[in-house]
């Protein structure tokens, strides 16, 4: 077998134990590659930062399960604390039924660092089965689909969801979503049906999908990935709004250097292929 | 290094060894691993569906406060069992019906205004896409974008004179497309590659904070 051939049979072990290595390295040693923050983001970095204590809260939905979490549980994090060091008001719910493990676990870290009082500053609605039930029914009447919250409250008794009717008492929906249901339901319904400002934060798999959207207006801003996680992380430290743990920055690195090497293995394949064929 | 005493943390980090051990080859602890997770998804799903849908949403309205509207629901549901007996089997048709009827109804004029009519706007060369030379640039690429590839999945007239280099200039948008996406997926599952090894070197062994 000559050398040509060879790159083009480069066994699968080696290239996972290379790619170990150039993420690895990066999380242990960091580099500090720039971030740079993209439009999308910054736009739903707005739309939040113009929010305050006195406006309508904000519905936070944790579309995903603990596979995505690397993706979109640095957002929740992020959103959260820009959310809480502006006093705006949050509602938390889930359309995955693993959704409320990880929005609880967010709950309990964020509002203790920014000492917010439950049902007062937030609350937790937990999870429905059913989206197009629950999402058409929190259109005419929230408390009609969340009669209680995760905890069993009715949601008459607590000081954020006690006038809280539908969509129009809320400021914002971010869906946190790592497929369906997720964005394109919120989207469907809460947006298109009852024209509710909606910003989005997805897996990167599923970002290209949700650009026409964010181009047409329908979406308010979008965080797409571990990237799209880093950048709104960012956006939160230069705000002041947080001096915590960024994972997401953390990892960027990590990222840059494993696509690098993936990019420079889909190179020297490419030219095994085509050196052998010119032979052949 | 600063390793966790947590045990299930230990338990966690080695769950996770075992299904990397699938890029080896595939082995006893990561089959254990993989059936654990499935069996626990299973459980999770089925325990979280009847506390939080079956119980409140159907049985305590029903049996604990005698709303008796709720028996309608109820024998709606139990039609899709119908299925298991042979002579009854048909009656799955009417919840099925049901769901279809209503669910088109609600889902249609709704993805009418959010595929359609909404994205059909943000193609079309308006006043306001121009308020800048960059955005009015991707405002007409897109339009080209968007009329090239449609002319490449027409297939009633033979691709000949403009509508060839037209539908060609189609696959180039198209192949952008899905280069844009594989590109995507690659990010994607890099990124759950560094959430597991920040897992591993952080919570884990305590070699990154």
């Amino acid at each position: 077998m000559d050398f040509f051939s060879k790159l083009t049979k480069i066994p699968r072990q080696v290239i996972y134990v290379v790619i170990a290595l150039a993420v690895m390295i990066p999380l242990i040693i960091p580099i500090g590659l720039p971030i740079r923050v993209m439009p999308k983001a910054e736009r739903l970095y707005a739309a939040i930062d113009s929010l305050g204590a006195r406006s309508k809260p904000v519905l936070i939905s944790c579309d995903f399960d603990p596979q995505s979490m690397p993706e979109l549980y640095p957002m929740l994090i992020a959103i959260l604390r820009h959310c809480m060091a502006r006093d705006v008001k949050i509602v938390v719910m889930a359309l995955w039924p693993q959704g409320p493990g990880l929005a609880e676990m967010a709950l309990t870290q964020v509002p203790t660092e920014y000492d917010k009082e439950y049902g007062k500053d937030y609350a937790f609605l937990g999870y429905k089965f059913g989206v197009t039930a629950i999402l058409l029914g929190m259109g005419d009447n929230i408390k009609g689909v969340f009669p209680v919250d995760y905890y069993g409250t009715p949601l008459d008794s607590l000081d954020i969801t006690k006038k809280m009717r539908n969509y129009k008492d809320l400021s914002m929906i971010v869906t946190l979503s790592a497929g369906d249901p997720g964005w394109r339901a919120w989207l469907l319904y809460a947006q298109a049906r009852y024209h509710a400002p909606v910003g989005i934060g997805v897996t990167a798999v599923s970002a290209a999908d949700v650009y026409p959207y964010v181009e047409t207006g329908q979406v308010i801003g979008l965080l797409a990935g571990m990237k799209g996680a880093s950048e709104y992380e960012i956006l939160v430290h230069e705000g002041k709004y947080s001096e915590g743990k960024r994972t997401a920055v953390q990892g960027m690195d990590a990222q840059s250097l494993g696509h690098l090497i993936i990019m420079v293995f889909i190179i020297i394949g490419n030219i095994g292929y085509f050196a052998t064929r010119r032979k052949k | 290094m600063n390793p966790s005493t947590d045990p299930l943390v230990w338990l966690s980090a080695l769950l996770t060894l075992f299904i990397f051990s699938f890029l080896f080859r595939d082995n006893i602890l990561y089959q254990f691993a993989e059936h654990l997770f499935v069996g626990i998804s299973a459980g999770y799903l089925i325990a979280i569906t009847w506390h939080n849908q079956m119980l409140p949403n159907l049985f305590e309205p029903l049996f604990l406060q005698g709303n008796l509207l709720y028996i309608v629901p109820l024998l709606f549901g139990l039609c899709y069992f119908a299925r298991f007996i042979p002579k009854i089997g048909y009656l799955v048709r009417l919840p099925i019906a049901f769901m279809l009827g209503w669910g088109s109804g609600a889902i249609i004029p709704a993805i009418f205004q959010r595929d359609i009519l909404r994205q059909t706007q943000g193609t079309l060369l308006v006043r306001d896409a121009f308020t800048s030379w960059d955005t009015g640039l991707w405002t007409v690429i897109i339009l080209i974008g968007v009329l090239s590839v449609l002319i490449y999945f027409f297939f009633s007239k033979e691709r000949k004179g403009i509508l060839k280099p037209t539908a060609n200039l189609g696959i180039i948008f198209l192949m952008l497309g899905f280069g844009a996406s594989f590109g995507y997926t690659v990010m994607s599952r890099i990124s759950l590659l560094i959430g597991r090894f920040q897992f591993l070197l952080g919570d884990w062994l305590g070699i990154i904070r």
